[in-house]
């Protein structure tokens, strides 16, 4: 009698053992090498450190300089009262990236993903044909496509004057710059599909077997099957889609010789946080910058995470998770 | 087999500890092997323990500027294995470090205890921008009387400071026009003149130059009522790689490049003259249509490497430095002619000088000094100089070395080479100014709005360019 | 392979079947097959578009400097042809002279868009004429030595070396230390496991550039600064993207069978080894693959923790091209065609375990 409630005790216990027992290498990593490097950042966020020179503390000067002037400039709509215009700049370029990027990417890398997954002839070859951007280093990528946008020597305006359409200066145009750079993006997102083909590998199919049994025509088999068993991989693509667009970096560097231009208008958040760091030596500006990216980030991801419960249907979920 | 997964993990775990306290070896198998000497990492860096052969080490780091090519690489090799095989108590070692990065790594490796002894080599800019972490040379200078009479002077002020003299002059690179032959042969235009004392070679002349080279796809120029702005295929002038201080220091402001006046406190980049400059280009770009627009530029950039060898310029306003990557195989003649006489009636030829720097916090100074003074010498400085591509800074070694440069790019007028050191612009266009990288970008930004036609009218982007600058300066003299 | 359509099947035909046209029409298998073709146009007509830039890429690979400035888009490197007259080389065109062709060398320019044109065998007379009326006259030239020249300028056999040491023990790592940990985060209850797996995505919220410092300095102070291990070990502690991933991907797994096991006596690690990892199969190759690519292209860790050259990896290499006075694009081209082929040969041969779908039997009811 007395060895009943015990076993019950030990039991979730041991659940709950188990369950540290194999997070334990992420554990001790975070530990070891994470989170040193993070808590040091988040001190020099309070810092005026040029990285040749100790630290100074300036408490909450960076973070001021931020936000001083932001309601007066909403009042008068311009940007001179804004302490530092530049990071409100940066933020804005990121923003309409990704409003551009991020939806697109999702969207194309899905429907191609279900494209690939039927069974036509040489499908091994059309994936690896969309596949093979993605593997290009980023670099080259990138100076593959400065000369494609050319507005006169490139490949695109002459084929697109083919069309009687006068195509614009890409990225030697302020306006123009940052759609170049989405297109850029789709190019590359082989990578993404492969996820979405590895889903939706994985959903069994009996429960097409079974609905076709039970009459459903193609597209209430994609709403009723494919589509909620999808929800897993899609809500992983999002998070992480909105965490690295959020930091895109490389090719605006690249693109725009580490400048931002032409007149700003590839000055991403991570350019300018770069910038701040490596080439203005304001380390501690840099870190702050850092951190409010942290933060805006997290609370999307937390109202991701949040309305999943709403749209994303595990299988095999456990109840009552501690 | 869980057991066994777990102590996989267990093991990784202790062989980073133990690997923790043995020294780096390039093996990525043998982390425990017991290090020779002491090395659990204090502030002093490996670089003051004595290898086998007892010499003290000095790590030269290459990227911030030229050097980082295979061939350069390669020859650095060479110069490398020299200087080690004639000395004794010192080892030499040349750190290649791909541009991109150079910067982000030299801090990454000043911070974490272990600078480079030697930095170079470094434009104006690279010490501007690093300005705090050099040490000064000057007590070197003073306890060995050394003797800098053999440089040229304004080389040596270039790199005096009020609180530093930063390095010994390795090489300039003063500038001129190189000018294609073939496109004033077809506009049957004579070539600009040579002669340094020809004051009608000016701005004006060198724009109507400038306009009857600039041809549409119909081969009118920019001169004739029907050229065509949208189909130009030649242009006559560029300046398209210099940045705002650089393409205005040349029009005689009082503070020549520098956009602040000498107490570093106050901004003037809307000098009358700036402006007058700035003016003279937006015109050029958007009226006269000589110089290429953003657009046309990066149509060029996509095909050729360079203004010059792209074929379309007639007059490209550049340095000595352009000689080794620029004149490769020109499927066309050239020249090079001095750079004219502005609205002042003076002639202020910008230049670019390196010179290698010493970490303040390395290890062995005084045996980066010696190395200092051994790439500068007369008997390396044209070797050292080849690799970089600059005119050494040494008097006595100028017809020598005129000798090698008139045998490796033969053809050109180097009188023009020599006597535009004369010319040079002091405070030159990328000497220091506090927080020097934020008013350059403040200043290309500027410079862009007049390259893409944001904004054409240079009086307005020059005032906003300057609060933008005062304000940065304000902020700067207010953290100090 | 599970999918949307099955394949069609003509075995099984009888009288009074519907044929061909009467399938197509009303089917199902005339739908699929209807699938099929669209897919496949539209398949064609996106391949077209995502392969341009790469036939653009392999097209300046074969150039050389001076094909690319003066001939940037042709597809099949050429070179204008050129002939002696005089003593120097001059280009060759197809002239149009009193209705008759000939081939004559542009010694000169002259205004108003003329030039003046010599037969090579007779240079002595001149015709003038205007260029653009006449044909420049053209010869393939290929430059395979680029990618000789991109593979030995460096040593890329050493680079290759160093980055197969590194790519392959961090998918070790990675391999083994992600599946526990996503196994643990996906499978177990346990008090705040919820609040670590937040904590352990939060990591990869904030910017890498402002730990770079910290990060170099702690690697420096334990002194594998110029190794290679700070680019493999920390793989053997997981990371948050493949963690991430597999975590979804094993709560797609009803918990059926892990109970079923549970009950034959499996303890955890039994249960993670023959009945959850079988499942996810496409994942972990997946997940596989994506560390090989992020490995094998990354450069900037590498270049920072990486101190001699003789430790450099692949990607690390490939930026010794774009140095700040010359871009030499065709060798920076001609060098990322070579890097891509291990990955591509991977992603080709590990589409099997793609296309071997899940099947299950009665796990329902």
């Amino acid at each position: 009698m007395k060895k009943t409630p015990r076993k019950q005790l030990s039991m979730s216990k041991r659940e709950a053992l188990y369950g540290y027992l194999f997070i334990s290498p992420w554990l001790i990593g975070f530990i070891l090498f994470t989170i040193g490097p993070m808590l040091a950042s988040l001190y020099f966020s309070f810092t005026d450190y040029n990285v040749v020179d100790s630290p100074t503390w300036v408490g909450l000067a960076n973070y001021s300089k931020i936000f001083s002037g932001v309601p007066e400039a909403i009042r008068t709509l311009s940007s001179e009262p804004l302490g530092d215009p530049l990071f409100w700049k940066s933020l804005q370029v990121t923003l309409y990236f990704a409003m551009l990027a991020l939806p697109l990417g999702l969207i194309v890398s899905f429907f191609l993903a279900l494209l690939l997954n039927q069974k036509i002839p040489g499908v091994n070859l059309w994936r690896t044909v969309y596949f093979l951007p993605s593997v290009i280093a980023g670099v080259a990528v990138t100076i593959l496509w400065v000369r494609i946008f050319s507005p006169r020597v490139g490949i695109l305006n002459p084929i697109l004057e083919k069309f009687g359409i006068q195509g614009p200066g890409w990225l030697s145009s302020p306006d123009w710059a940052v759609p170049a750079l989405v297109i850029m993006s789709l190019w590359g997102i082989g990578g993404g599909m492969i996820i979405y083909l590895a889903g939706l590998q994985g959903v069994p199919t009996d429960l097409y077997d079974a609905s076709k049994v039970d009459g459903a025509n193609l597209v209430q088999r994609f709403r009723f099957v494919t589509l909620p068993m999808m929800t897993p991989v899609i809500f992983y693509e999002l998070v992480l889609s909105l965490i690295a667009t959020f930091q895109y970096f490389t090719e605006a560097y690249v693109a725009s010789g580490g400048t931002g231009g032409p007149v700003r208008s590839t000055l991403f958040y991570n350019l300018y946080l770069y910038q701040n760091a490596f080439k203005y030596f304001d380390m501690g500006y840099a870190s702050t910058m850092a951190w409010i990216l942290f933060v805006i980030v997290l609370l999307l991801t937390l109202l991701v995470f949040r309305s999943s419960e709403y749209w994303v249907h595990y299988e095999g979920q456990l109840r009552g998770r501690g | 087999m869980k057991r066994l997964i777990l102590i996989l993990n267990l093991v990784l775990i202790a062989t980073m500890v133990i690997g923790a306290c043995s020294k780096p070896t390039t093996e990525v198998g043998s982390p425990e092997a017991p290090a020779p000497t002491e090395a659990v990492a204090t502030e002093e860096p490996a670089a003051t323990e004595a290898p086998a052969t007892g010499k003290v080490k000095v790590t030269i780091f290459v990227g911030m500027g030229t050097g980082t090519d295979p061939d350069q690489i390669d020859a650095q090799m060479v110069l490398q294995d020299k200087f080690n095989s004639t000395h004794d108590n010192i080892e030499v070692e040349f750190l290649i470090v791909p541009h991109e990065e150079a910067g982000t790594r030299f801090l990454a490796m000043v911070s974490g205890g272990t600078a480079p002894e030697l930095v170079g080599p470094n434009g104006v800019e690279t010490s501007a921008t690093y300005f705090d972490v050099w040490a000064d040379i000057t007590p070197y200078i003073e306890a060995e009387n050394f003797d800098t009479s053999d440089f040229y002077g304004p080389a040596v002020e270039l790199n005096t400071y009020p609180d530093k003299n930063t390095g010994l002059p390795l090489g300039l690179y003063p500038s001129f026009i190189f000018y294609n032959k073939d496109l004033f042969d077809a506009a049957g235009l004579p070539y600009p003149t040579h002669d340094f004392n020809d004051k009608t070679w000016n701005m004006d002349k060198l724009r109507e130059y400038a306009m009857l080279l600039t041809l549409d796809e119909n081969y009118n120029n920019a001169t004739s009522p029907d050229f065509d702005p949208t189909k130009i295929v030649q242009w006559g002038y560029d300046d398209s790689w210099e940045g705002m201080r650089g393409a205005l220091g040349m029009w005689g402001a009082e503070n020549i490049g520098r956009p602040t006046i000498s107490d570093y406190k106050t901004a003037v980049a809307n000098s009358p003259e700036w402006v007058y400059g700035l003016n003279w280009i937006s015109n050029g770009i958007w009226n006269d249509h000589f110089i290429q627009d953003a657009a046309a530029q990066a149509d060029r950039d996509a095909i050729a490497n360079d203004p010059f060898g792209f074929g379309a310029i007639a007059m490209f306003y550049s340095y000595t430095w352009f000689f080794a990557e620029g004149l490769v195989e020109l499927p066309f003649e050239y020249d090079i002619a001095p750079f004219p006489y502005n609205q002042k009636g003076e002639r202020i030829s910008r230049i670019d000088a390196d010179n290698f720097t010493i970490s303040a916090g390395s290890a062995n100074q005084d045996a980066a000094w010696e190395v200092m003074k051994w790439l500068t010498d007369p008997e390396q400085i044209i070797d050292v100089c080849l690799i970089y591509g600059c005119v050494p800074a040494r008097k006595s070694v100028a017809d020598e070395f005129r000798t090698v440069l008139e045998e490796r790019w033969p053809g050109l007028d180097y009188d023009v080479v020599f006597n535009s050191i004369d010319y040079l612009d002091n405070p030159n266009h990328e000497s220091y100014i506090p927080d020097w990288s934020r008013i350059e970008e403040a200043l290309n930004n500027s410079l862009s709005l007049i390259y893409t036609g944001e904004n054409k009218d240079a009086q307005n982007v020059l005032d906003q360019v300057n609060t933008e600058i005062q304000t940065i300066l304000d902020e700067y003299w207010a953290g100090q | 392979m599970a999918s949307i359509t099955s394949p069609i099947n003509n075995k099984s035909r009888k009288p009074g079947d519907p044929n061909i046209f009467q399938k197509l029409a009303y089917g199902i298998k005339g739908q699929e097959l209807l699938i099929k073709l669209v897919t496949t146009f539209i398949l064609a007509v996106g391949a077209v578009l995502i392969l341009t830039p790469f036939v653009f890429m392999i097209s300046t690979s074969l150039k050389d400097q001076s094909q690319l400035r003066s001939d940037p888009l042709s597809i099949i490197p050429r070179r204008p042809t050129t002939v002696e007259v005089n003593g120097k080389q001059e280009p060759l065109y197809k002239v149009n002279l009193d209705g008759e062709v000939n081939q004559m060398a542009l010694i000169k320019k002259i205004p108003g868009k003329k030039g003046q044109f010599v037969d090579p065998a007779n240079p002595g007379q001149i015709y003038e004429l205007l260029i653009t009326d006449q044909k420049p006259i053209y010869h393939v030239e290929i430059h395979w030595e680029n990618f000789k020249k991109a593979l030995t300028s460096v040593p890329f056999d050493r680079y290759f070396i160093n980055t197969m040491l590194v790519v392959t023990l961090s998918m070790l790592g990675m391999l083994t230390s992600c599946t526990l940990v996503a196994y643990g985060f996906s499978r177990f209850r346990a008090p705040g496991l919820n609040i670590l797996f937040l904590v352990m995505i939060a990591t990869i919220m904030l910017p890498s550039q402002v730990r770079l410092i910290p990060v170099y300095v702690m690697f420096q102070k334990i002194g594998w600064v110029d190794t290679l291990l700070p680019l493999i070990i920390p793989a053997f502690f997981a990371n948050p993207y493949d963690v991430f991933l597999l975590r979804q991907f094993f709560m797609t797994i009803p918990l059926e069978l892990d109970d079923a096991a549970k009950i034959d006596g499996a303890n955890p690690l039994q249960t993670l080894m023959y009945v959850v990892l079988p499942q996810a199969r496409p994942a972990i190759v997946a997940v596989a693959i994506f560390h090989f690519l992020f490995a094998w292209n990354d450069f900037y860790e590498p270049l920072i923790f990486l101190h001699s050259r003789e430790n450099w990896t692949l990607a690390v290499g490939l930026q010794t091209f774009d140095a700040l006075y010359s871009v030499n694009t065709h060798l920076i081209m001609a060098a990322s065609l070579v890097m891509i082929i291990p990955p591509v040969l991977l992603f080709f041969f590990s589409q099997r375990i793609f296309t071997q779908g899940v099947v299950f039997t009665g796990i329902k009811g």
